[in-house]
C-alpha cells in the first residue's frame, strides 16, 4: 500500500485526479486516508455529523476499478468530498444538525449526492452544521447538535455559519470539497470566516431534491473548494434541471470561464466605503490590497449603491413565513424545544403568528426588487462587496451584539448585499483576500442570476494573481 | 440516605426553581421574537406596492 503524502490533503481537484490517474496512490488508499483524517480531526473542529468510512473505502474501490479499465469519469473521480448533514444520503442518518432529528433516516440520496457519485466523487462524511440551518434566528453559535463550529484558523473564533462544517472541513484539509447551502448567508459567512472559496450558485440551478428545507422560495446548494476553478468544476456536475425539485431553474450549466467576457469591458460596481470605514479596522489594510489586485485584471471598479429596500426586514418575513409551514409539525409536537438555542426556538414558535398580508407584502416587495436588480445589471456587469466585514467572531460572543458598528453617518455602501442578493436569487462568489491577523477574510462578486461563468472567471483570475487561497490553517 | 419530610420538601422546591426560571426566559426569547416581527411589519407596512405587483412566486400547473 502507497503512503499518502500530506500535502494530498491540501491539493486541488485537478492535481488529485492527475495523481489518480497516473496511479500515485489508488482511490481506495485516498478514501481511506481522508475518512481517518476527517474522523480524527473532524471532531476537533466540531466539523463532523457523521463519519462513512466504511462506505468511502467501497466507493474507493469502485473508482479503482473504473480507473483499471481506465474508464474515466472527469476531474473529480476518486475526490473525497463532505455534505452538510441537511443532506440525505439513504440508510444513513440525517439529523439536519438538530437533536429533535437524530437518527432520522431517509430511503433515497439527495440529488447532488447521486450526482457527485454518477462521476466517482468519494463522500466520507457528512458535516456539521447549525441546527435546521439556522431557522428560527440563532443567538450563539452553539446552535447545534454537534457544538459550536470552530474555526480552524483559531479555534477560539466561529467558523461561521450555517454551512459550518463544510466550510472547517475544507479549510482543515479534511475533504477536498464540501457541499452546503445558504437561505441567507449560510455559504457566504462560513467560507468568508474559513477562507475558502465558495459558490452560492442562482437560485435553481442546483436541485435541492433530498435536501431539508427552511424556505422554499430561498433555498440553495452550493460548492466549498479551494479555489474559484474547482467550484466550477464542482457545480459543472451537481447544476442543472431536476424533475423532482419543483424549484428548478430547469437549465444547464456548462463550465466555460475562458469564454468570458473580456476583462476591460467589464464594470464592477461596489461602494469603496465598504472597504473602509464599514468594514473592521484589522480588514482594512487586506481589503484595499485585494481592490488593488482586482483593478490589475482590466476590470474597471464604478461607485455604485443597491435599490433602496429593507432587505433585512423583507427576507426575515418571507423566512419566518415558510419556516413556520415547514416546521409546524416540529413545533406543535413540542420537540422545538429541544433544540439548543432559546432563541431559536423563541423565532420558530412566534414565526406561527406571521401575518399572511406581511408575508404576501414582502413576496410582493421581492419581485419590486428583482426588477430594480435587473435594472442595475444594465449599468455594471458585477457587484463587489467584502464578504463579512471583518474576520471570525469570538466562538462565545452572542450573534446578535458586539458586532462591529461603523460611525454613525457612514454611508450604507451596499450594506444588505446578502440579504438582497438571496431575495433576487443571485449567485454569488466567495474569494479569500488576505489577513486580518490571524483570521481570514474574503471578497463577494454578486451577479446577475445565471453568470457563473461570469464569476468565475473573475475568481480565477484574481486567484492567478494571489495565493490567499492556498493558504493553509496551523496544524493541530 | 433517609430524608425527614421538611428536607424533601426543601430538595423538591430547589429542583422547581429551574424550570421556573426557564419559563420566565422563554417567554422573555417569545417577547423579543414577537417584537422583531412587529417591527419587521411596521417596516413592510411603510413600503408602497403597486396593486399590479403580484408575489413573487409562480404556481405551474
Amino acid at each position: 500500500m502507497a503512503a499518502i503524502p500530506t500535502d494530498v490533503f491540501f491539493a486541488s481537484i485537478p492535481e488529485l485526479n492527475q495523481r489518480l490517474v497516473a496511479k500515485e496512490f489508488k482511490a481506495e488508499e485516498l478514501a481511506r486516508a481522508f475518512a481517518l483524517r476527517l474522523a480524527d480531526l473532524g471532531p476537533r473542529y466540531n466539523a463532523l455529523a457523521l463519519p462513512l468510512h466504511q462506505e468511502a473505502l467501497r466507493q474507493g474501490k469502485a473508482v479503482d476499478q473504473d480507473l483499471k479499465i481506465d474508464r474515466r469519469r472527469g476531474p473529480l473521480q476518486g475526490i473525497p468530498f463532505g455534505v452538510k448533514d441537511l443532506l440525505s444520503f439513504a440508510g444513513q442518518p440525517t439529523a439536519w444538525g438538530a437533536k429533535p432529528y437524530a437518527g432520522q433516516v431517509f430511503d433515497y440520496n439527495a440529488t447532488v449526492v447521486d450526482q457527485l457519485f454518477g462521476v466517482g466523487a468519494i463522500l466520507t462524511g457528512k458535516l456539521a452544521m447549525v441546527e435546521l440551518a439556522g431557522g428560527g434566528g440563532y443567538r450563539m453559535a452553539s446552535a447545534s447538535v454537534s457544538g459550536p463550529g470552530l474555526n480552524p484558523w483559531d479555534r477560539s473564533r466561529w467558523s461561521g455559519g450555517s454551512s459550518s462544517g463544510s466550510a472547517a472541513a475544507v479549510a482543515a484539509g479534511l475533504v477536498t470539497f464540501s457541499i452546503g447551502s445558504e437561505t441567507s448567508g449560510s455559504i457566504i459567512t462560513p467560507a468568508s470566516y474559513c477562507g475558502v472559496t465558495a459558490l452560492r450558485p442562482t437560485y435553481g440551478l442546483v436541485s435541492r431534491h433530498g435536501a431539508m428545507a427552511l424556505s422554499w422560495t430561498l433555498d440553495k446548494l452550493g460548492p466549498f473548494a479551494r479555489s474559484a476553478e474547482e467550484c466550477g468544476l464542482i457545480l459543472h456536475v451537481i447544476a442543472g434541471a431536476d424533475s423532482k425539485d419543483p424549484g428548478s431553474a430547469n437549465t444547464s450549466f456548462y463550465y466555460t470561464p475562458s469564454y468570458a467576457r473580456p476583462f476591460k469591458d467589464l464594470k464592477v460596481g461596489y461602494a469603496a466605503v465598504d472597504f473602509a470605514d464599514r468594514a473592521e479596522e484589522p480588514a482594512r489594510a487586506a481589503f484595499q490590497a485585494a481592490l488593488i489586485a482586482l483593478k490589475e485584471s482590466g476590470v474597471t471598479l464604478v461607485e455604485t449603491r443597491l435599490p433602496q429596500f429593507p432587505y433585512g426586514p423583507i427576507l426575515s418575513t418571507i423566512l419566518a413565513g415558510e419556516q413556520a409551514s415547514v416546521f409546524e409539525p416540529l413545533i406543535a409536537s413540542g420537540k422545538v424545544d429541544q433544540l439548543s438555542d432559546k432563541a431559536q426556538i423563541a423565532g420558530l414558535k412566534a414565526s406561527l403568528e406571521l401575518p399572511a398580508k406581511d408575508y404576501l407584502k414582502a413576496m410582493r416587495l421581492r419581485s419590486l426588487i428583482q426588477q430594480d436588480f435587473r435594472q442595475l445589471f444594465t449599468q455594471v456587469d458585477v457587484l463587489l462587496a467584502p464578504g463579512r466585514p471583518g474576520p471570525a467572531t469570538p466562538i462565545d460572543q452572542p450573534l446578535d451584539q458586539g458586532g462591529f458598528q461603523p460611525a454613525a453617518g457612514t454611508p450604507p455602501g451596499l450594506q444588505g448585499i446578502i440579504q438582497a442578493g438571496n431575495l433576487a436569487g443571485l449567485p454569488a462568489l466567495v474569494l479569500p483576500c488576505g489577513f486580518a491577523g490571524n483570521l481570514p477574510v474574503a471578497l463577494q462578486l454578486v451577479g446577475a442570476p445565471l453568470s457563473e461563468n461570469l464569476l468565475l472567471a473573475i475568481g480565477r483570475d484574481f486567484q492567478k494573481r494571489t495565493d490567499w487561497h492556498k493558504r493553509r490553517p496551523p496544524p493541530l | 440516605m433517609k430524608l425527614t419530610r421538611r428536607e424533601l420538601a426543601a430538595a423538591l422546591a430547589v429542583t422547581a426553581i429551574p424550570p421556573a426560571a426557564a419559563q420566565t426566559e422563554q417567554r422573555d426569547e417569545m417577547q423579543i421574537a414577537r417584537e422583531r416581527l412587529k417591527s419587521n411589519s411596521d417596516q413592510l407596512a411603510q413600503q408602497q406596492v403597486p396593486m399590479a405587483i403580484e408575489p413573487a412566486f409562480h404556481f405551474t400547473a
